[in-house]
């Protein structure tokens, strides 16, 4: 390499992109092209960081494969941060391959850690984790240590295995401050927010109140019965009942739970479950077979037994039921959750992360920004959603994906 | 032209704060070597750095028999070995696309990287004297008495060349085997080139054949 090259990647590896710039901003050769817009994603002109380094692989020869496929993980990377999930995932393991065979494992190790921070968005916590599961035994540049423990953290947040989570925000942290990069340390800071912030409500006799994610882990481990609103499921420590494609009778099990030790009279079963203001004979038969359905799902967990004016919930061998609900609730919360990181979305990449079909997300986006609570910029194509940070909004437990026990 | 593949006779490195190797030179007992943010002297017999020079060094390195040259940016300066204090500053004939340095007949070699090309440069007032083409990238740069050779990296590829410095013409090539770059040269006296490793953070000794 030359001169201004070296000069230009030990400012950018020291974080100082402005430095970097100024060695190398009017040169258009194939590493300068690279360094210039690795510089511009630092400072936050994705767009144009990406014309450059698509440039820059270009300009590289035929025989500078390693160069080429470092390219190909720094527009990944900038894909990623962008939120466009629908980059080639291939081209990205193609180039991680690349700098394996070539021994740079660095680089590789880098590669990786994206292709396991792009599953653990889109919710694939298990491929996330094989992904991280071997880093090769390079010791990482602090740098990438970063990357790799958040990433770490953000699976055993999703996981709530909170005490894991926190070791990793530590060991992040500490590679954050020996890389000396402000942007790492603030990063660092605010996945840490997640832990300290509330996190879903406990609806339990009668009463609500907010809970961390450490109090949840040890809801969850503490033999009641809790009926998940998060990810609508009723669950205890060991079995994990999914009434998530069964509405109706998640509904149900919500209100029974709601109310327990009391019971739920029909006529607000009704409402809540079929949106029926009156109960009527159709009614009340309906809802007799949705419990029926209700208590055969529920199955060991709990039973649903008959009162005078309706139905309630009796624990089999668990002593509590309680309900757990987000934090906030209103429609389309899925997408409000994924948006909630303060990153813009195309509609596309929501889809991909929910699961859901586009034109689904599609419908749920322009109800949000009807309601004002979501705006877009951009046409076609480009369209992005972003909506304005809501304090303490939480996303954690909202994030659609595997349970802990999964 | 002669071809053959080169034999590394010893490797020194990676060593601590150093993550990559650039220039190096030799002063007769020292092994000079840039890595950056310093000038580090390497006792080819110990294979330890003796003491480093705190001074930006991002490319080729050279010794004009009292004092050190060491590429910077777009600078050449001019160093005490002995009080690492920089005494002079050149413009770089590239402009900072400069990496190897050599002295030889009382000017600079400076090899242009991407440019393929070594200019010979006055070290008073960095004036270029005239400028040699190559068809390979341009790493290291050294001089053996009337022989002039350079070193290319290009990807996985890497050799020594030596060629004639009136026409650019490859007289000599000697194969670096695969994977392993060549940033810096110098001849060490003998039968020896010193050969910085770029990113490996290696400093190699290669057989000069003979």
């Amino acid at each position: 390499m030359d001169s201004l090259i070296t000069a230009a990647a030990r400012a950018l590896a020291t974080g100082d992109p402005l430095g970097a710039l100024n060695r190398v901003a009017l040169r258009d050769d194939a590493p300068a092209l690279a360094l210039r817009g690795i510089a511009m994603a630092q400072l936050g002109d994705l767009a144009r960081a990406k014309s450059l380094l698509k440039s820059a692989a270009r300009a590289f020869g035929p025989k500078e494969a390693v160069a080429r496929a470092r390219c190909v993980v720094a527009e990944a990377e900038i894909a990623l941060v962008s939120r466009e999930l629908t980059w080639p995932a291939k081209a990205l393991d193609a180039a991680r391959a690349t700098l394996e065979a070539h021994g740079d494992r660095v680089n590789a190790a880098h590669a990786r850690n994206l292709e396991a921070r792009r599953l653990l968005l889109i919710g694939r916590l298990g491929e996330a984790e094989r992904m991280l599961a071997d880093p090769g035994l390079v010791p990482l540049p602090p740098a990438s240590r970063v990357a790799h423990e958040l990433t770490v953290a953000g699976i055993a947040i999703r996981r709530l295995r909170t005490k894991a989570a926190r070791a990793a925000l530590d060991r992040a942290g500490q590679a954050a401050r020996e890389a000396n990069i402000p942007a790492l340390m603030a990063e660092v800071e605010s996945t840490a927010l997640v832990m300290d912030a509330p996190a879903a409500r406990l609806i339990a006799c009668g009463g609500e109140r907010p809970l961390l994610l450490e109090d949840v882990e040890a809801l969850l481990a503490s033999g009641v019965v809790v009926v998940d609103a998060c990810r609508n499921v009723v669950r205890d420590e060991g079995r994990v009942i999914s009434l998530a494609t069964r509405p109706v009778l998640f509904a149900l099990a919500r209100a029974l739970g709601e109310a327990w030790p009391q019971d739920v009279p029909r006529s607000t079963l009704v409402a809540r479950a079929f949106r029926g203001k009156h109960a009527d004979e159709s009614h009340r038969a309906r809802l007799r077979v949705e419990i029926g359905r209700l208590r055969a799902e529920l199955g060991t967990l709990a039973d649903v037994t008959a009162t005078s004016r309706g139905f309630k919930l009796v624990p089999r061998s668990a002593r509590e039921i309680v309900v757990l609900a987000p934090r906030v609730e209103e429609r389309h919360a899925a997408v409000l959750a994924f948006l909630a990181d303060g990153e813009s979305w195309s509609s596309s990449a929501l889809a991909i992360a929910l699961g859901s079909s586009p034109r689904t997300v599609q419908r749920a986006l322009e109800q949000l920004a009807a309601a004002g609570k979501v705006h877009a910029f951009g046409r076609g194509p480009a369209r992005r959603w972003t909506t304005p940070p809501v304090p303490g909004f939480p996303t954690t437990l909202l994030l659609p994906g595997p349970l802990p026990s999964d | 032209m002669k071809q053959g593949q080169a034999e590394i006779l010893r490797e020194y490195g990676p060593f601590p704060n150093a993550d990559q190797v650039h220039g190096v030179t030799f002063d007769g007992q020292h092994i000079w070597f840039a890595s950056g943010d310093k000038l580090n002297a390497l006792d080819p017999a110990s294979g330890k750095v003796l003491r480093s020079i705190d001074v930006a060094a991002h490319a080729g390195t050279a010794f004009d028999g009292e004092h050190l040259f060491q590429v910077a940016e777009d600078r050449i300066q001019k160093i005490d070995p002995e009080t690492g204090r920089v005494l002079a500053t050149i413009p770089a004939p590239g402009g900072g696309g400069d990496s190897g340095l050599a002295w030889a007949e009382g000017a600079l070699w400076v090899g242009e990287y991407r440019g393929r090309k070594i200019h010979q440069v006055d070290p008073e007032t960095g004036a270029v004297l005239r400028t040699i083409e190559t068809n390979r990238v341009v790493t290291g740069v050294t001089w053996i008495d009337d022989e002039l050779w350079h070193g290319t990296w290009e990807g996985d590829e890497s050799d020594l060349r030596r060629i004639d410095p009136e026409t650019g013409e490859v007289l000599e090539r000697l194969e670096m085997p695969a994977g392993t770059s060549v940033s810096g040269l110098e001849f060490g006296g003998g039968d020896l080139f010193f050969c910085g490793g770029g990113g490996s953070g290696k400093v190699r000794a290669v057989r000069r054949p003979r």
